[in-house]
């Protein structure tokens, strides 16, 4: 995950504090594009960049007081998730952060025989490939919109673990969560998408 | 104690990202080793986990020479403040 051009915390954070407009630069071409990208899974594309942009002024004011309890990349992706929080916390009418912990199952319990084994069991899938399941423009469509539909913590969790690839530990400081909330987190937004491919698949 | 398939289903993202905890590890092996339903669905979240790595939204956005001189001149802005 190392930037090869961007040089480590403790030679950038001094430059960053003494305002080098080159370590600016450096930073903002290594992690902009990553914060957008967690900015747009929880409050949309459309204001996505600028509430990356208003992470970034917060990061400068809150540099001074950095601990290094973690690395400087986590760090500034915990605020623009904060920052993206509040954005959505003042901005939305329905939508609660809470609901991504519900404690509904993962497969619906019809499906499974009284003794919790399965009735109705999965079916084969035509596709056994990503490459071969994302060549239909339909299937594609459909998980875009099960992704879509996701409340805005398991729609970061997924992004952060499977798009960027971060750790769980990494993930559970960013989105400020417990580790076992931020699994519930991850294992609901992965099934939703299952299930979008599911229901595809038995057309 | 074995799991049941439900509880396959609940922690199949935590079986395949190596988080199980190690007594509960035997029991989905043997659980698994015995059930071709369940092996189904953990290999298909597994494809699900695989494609959605893979989908164009996944790649984070690339950022601009322009974008950038633009938010760097927004943080210089900021620290006169
Ligand atoms: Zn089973």
């Amino acid at each position: 995950m190392a930037n090869p051009t961007l040089p480590g915390d403790d030679e950038l954070i001094p430059r960053l504090l003494a305002q080098d407009e080159t370590s600016y630069a450096q930073i903002v071409a290594a992690y902009h594009g990553l914060m957008v990208h967690l900015a747009r899974a929880i409050v949309g594309e459309a204001i996505a960049d600028e509430v990356a942009q208003e992470a970034w002024v917060a990061v400068l004011r809150a540099l001074p007081g950095f601990e290094r309890r973690s690395s400087l990349k986590t760090w500034i992706l915990r605020i623009v998730s904060n920052t993206a929080k509040s954005r959505l916390r003042h901005e939305s009418r329905t939508v609660s952060l809470d609901e991504s912990f519900e404690e509904s199952p993962i497969v619906d319990p019809a499906r499974f025989k009284p003794n919790a084994h399965w009735a109705s069991p999965p079916a084969m899938w035509h596709a056994d490939t990503p490459d071969a399941l994302l060549a239909s423009t339909e299937l594609r469509n459909c998980i875009s919109d099960a992704l879509a539909v996701l409340p805005p913590l398991q729609r970061a969790a997924v992004t952060l673990r499977d798009m960027q690839g971060l750790s769980m530990e990494v993930i559970c400081k960013v989105l400020e969560v417990s580790e076992s909330n931020g699994r519930v987190l991850l294992h609901r937004a992965r099934s939703r998408i299952q299930m979008a491919i599911e229901e595809y698949e038995k057309q | 104690m074995m799991p049941s398939c439900k509880d396959i289903t609940e922690h199949s993202s935590d079986y395949l990202d190596r988080n199980l905890p190690w007594w509960k590890r035997p029991g989905y092996w043997l659980h698994l080793a015995m059930c071709v339903h369940c092996r189904r669905y953990v290999e298909q979240l597994k494809l699900t986990v695989n494609t959605i790595s893979k989908l164009p939204d996944a790649t984070p956005p690339g950022v601009t020479a322009g974008q950038i001189q633009k938010i760097v001149e927004k943080m210089k802005q900021s620290t006169k403040e």
